[in-house]
């Protein structure tokens, strides 16, 4: 296994909040490399830097040796690495299937030969769930639907990393079992996926080595066995730190 | 596509309205029909071909812009002074169209970092900062205009045909665009222009290039219109308000679609025609009576409320 994004540094301040402090990591192909942290703790924001949506204050960013910091998203992503929103964004207005011709036919490093990209579109909608939804409008669907379809368009950008942020959030179990067997059968066809996830079991089942933020800093990383066992992950998200924290609030007067 | 056979066949029909469309207004100036007549038709097609040319940037792509007289005023002026230079007609409409969207450029490098509302109100200052100019430059005659010394060169049967070839051209173009992958990029940068970079839409690149198509073809319509009327000025061409019926024209008519546009300006063509003869300082009013009734009952516009209608009258849906 060959390492394919190397993160070295990288920050990013939001006026005098630094959301993410000189952040390094490593992640290798063909692996499921989970973030976790509590809610602020700069997750979102390190995907977006790696995404191209937010330029950092600093660091770099390597991709398969090449520096790619600062890269517009439209740029990144014909390199092969594409996002997913924590909150679906679907071209509402439009149906799935053109939402998904979208990636195929801008996002795709190759794009399909004229009489091919609409087989590849079925064959996306088929793998992700959606199949025989492809007419409707996207703003139509339910949220468990549109997560799909969030993963449909990246997918459609034939991505080498897929980074997928809270694919899971607001879905229910069975939603959540069937969106995760996709992320495992993605990973054994060869993608490499960065995946946020607040669900605690859903990351320690589905991931090969996680990584955990807190206050935009670098807790820990390993495999989930590694971090289940952390003290330090363990007193941030449980332990005494937030408990004290919060009962010194409640003494203060409002 | 999914829906392949439906569209097929709607638009086999739709092929066989806009050919017969086109074969009518092609017979229309041998059919004994009143000089008057074909003036209100040509200043239609004019009409025609702006309001598709904005609707090709703020109806499909979603950007609201009131500049587009900068675009229909440098097409005319263009025009008009190539024209009086001794270039043939022919050569100096589409010399317009290229000026217009060269222009187009310069004004959409620096708005199109802007978004929204400050990209639309953006567009206001240029408008207004370009009709300034304009009545000050010696070159364009200042406020008192440039009159074309040759318009008499064109019978008013090629006039019309002019217009009638530019609002075929927008037409055309706006048909390919919208079923094109440049015209489905352009309706996911209106949807969310960050998702769409976030896929491998060059938001910025294809905005500049969609508002000089348009652009183009705003300029040229003004070029034809600088030909025919023989006499263009400052405050007529390149006035605010002048913007303002460009964008009315298509929001009337229903934005992103085909028809709307093409409904949009014969419908206000007609009343303007009406309404100025009969109440002149009355129908302005109408128009922002008819606007506010459709932003609040049919944001589709005159086409959403034919399909509508349509729907109902074959007896399916709400």
């Amino acid at each position: 296994m060959t390492e394919l994004l190397s993160v070295k540094g990288l920050t990013r301040h939001f006026g005098g909040i630094a959301a993410v402090v000189n952040l390094q990591f490593r992640v290798k192909e063909r692996e499921i490399f989970g973030i976790i942290g509590p809610n602020g703790a700069g997750k979102t924001t390190a995907f977006s830097m790696i995404a191209g949506s937010l330029l950092p204050t600093a660091g770099s960013i390597r991709f398969r040796g090449r520096e790619i910091a600062g890269w517009p998203s439209q740029r990144v992503v014909h390199l092969g690495i594409c996002r997913t929103h924590q909150v679906p964004r679907p071209f509402t207005g439009m149906t799935v299937y053109e939402n998904v011709e979208v990636g195929m036919r801008f996002g795709g490093r190759r794009t399909p030969p004229r009489g091919e990209v609409a087989d590849e579109i079925e064959r996306i909608l088929e793998f992700t769930g959606l199949s025989g939804w492809g007419a409707s409008s996207a703003g139509s669907l339910p949220t468990g639907n549109r997560k799909r379809l969030e993963l449909a368009r990246a997918l459609a950008t034939d991505p080498v990393v897929l980074l997928c942020d809270e694919i899971c959030g607001g879905l229910n179990p069975t939603e959540t079992a069937d969106i995760l067997s996709l992320l495992r059968r993605l990973r054994d066809s060869g993608i490499t996926i960065l995946y946020i996830e607040h669900d605690m079991r859903a990351v320690m089942r589905t991931c090969d080595r996680i990584m955990v933020l807190n206050y935009g800093q670098k807790l820990a990383e390993g495999t989930p066995e590694e971090i289940q066992d952390d003290e330090g992950v363990i007193e941030a998200y449980l332990g005494r730190r937030s408990w004290m924290g919060r009962a010194e609030q409640l003494e203060e007067p409002p | 596509m999914s829906a392949a056979p439906a569209s097929r066949a709607t638009s086999r029909t739709a092929y066989a309205v806009a050919a017969l469309a086109l074969l009518a207004f092609l017979a229309v100036p041998w059919v004994g029909i009143s000089n008057n007549a074909i003036r209100l038709l040509l200043t239609t097609f004019l009409w025609v071909t702006t309001s598709l040319a904005w609707n090709l940037l703020g109806g499909v792509t979603g950007q609201v812009s009131f500049g587009f007289a900068v675009f229909y005023g440098l097409g005319a002026y263009t025009a008009g002074l190539s024209i009086n230079g001794g270039i043939t007609p022919y050569a100096a409409i589409p010399a317009g169209g290229a000026v217009a969207a060269f222009g187009s450029l310069l004004i959409g490098l620096p708005t199109f970092r802007l978004r929204g509302p400050y990209f639309a109100i953006a567009t206001i200052g240029v408008n207004e900062a370009v009709r300034i100019v304009m009545s000050n430059l010696d070159i364009t005659g200042g406020a008192s205009g440039v009159r074309l010394l040759q318009a008499g060169r064109f019978s008013q049967a090629e006039h019309y045909y002019a217009a009638l070839g530019v609002a075929s051209l927008a037409f055309l173009v706006s048909w390919r665009v919208m079923h094109s992958p440049f015209g489905l990029a352009l309706r996911a940068i209106r949807e969310d222009q960050d998702a769409a970079a976030d896929v491998g839409v060059h938001p910025f690149r294809l905005k500049l290039a969609v508002h000089a198509l348009a652009a183009c073809l705003t300029g040229v319509a003004g070029g034809v219109f600088a030909h025919y009327t023989a006499y263009i000025h400052p405050d007529g061409v390149f006035s605010f308000s002048t913007s303002t019926s460009i964008l009315l024209m298509p929001v009337i008519g229903g934005l992103g679609t085909l028809s709307g546009p093409v409904i949009g300006a014969a419908v206000y063509s007609i009343v303007q025609e009406e309404m100025v003869v009969h109440f002149p300082q009355f129908h302005l009013l109408l128009y922002g009576a008819l606007l506010i009734l459709i932003m609040l009952f049919e944001p589709g516009g005159l086409a959403g409320l034919w399909r509508r209608l349509a729907r109902r009258l074959r007896g399916g849906g709400p």
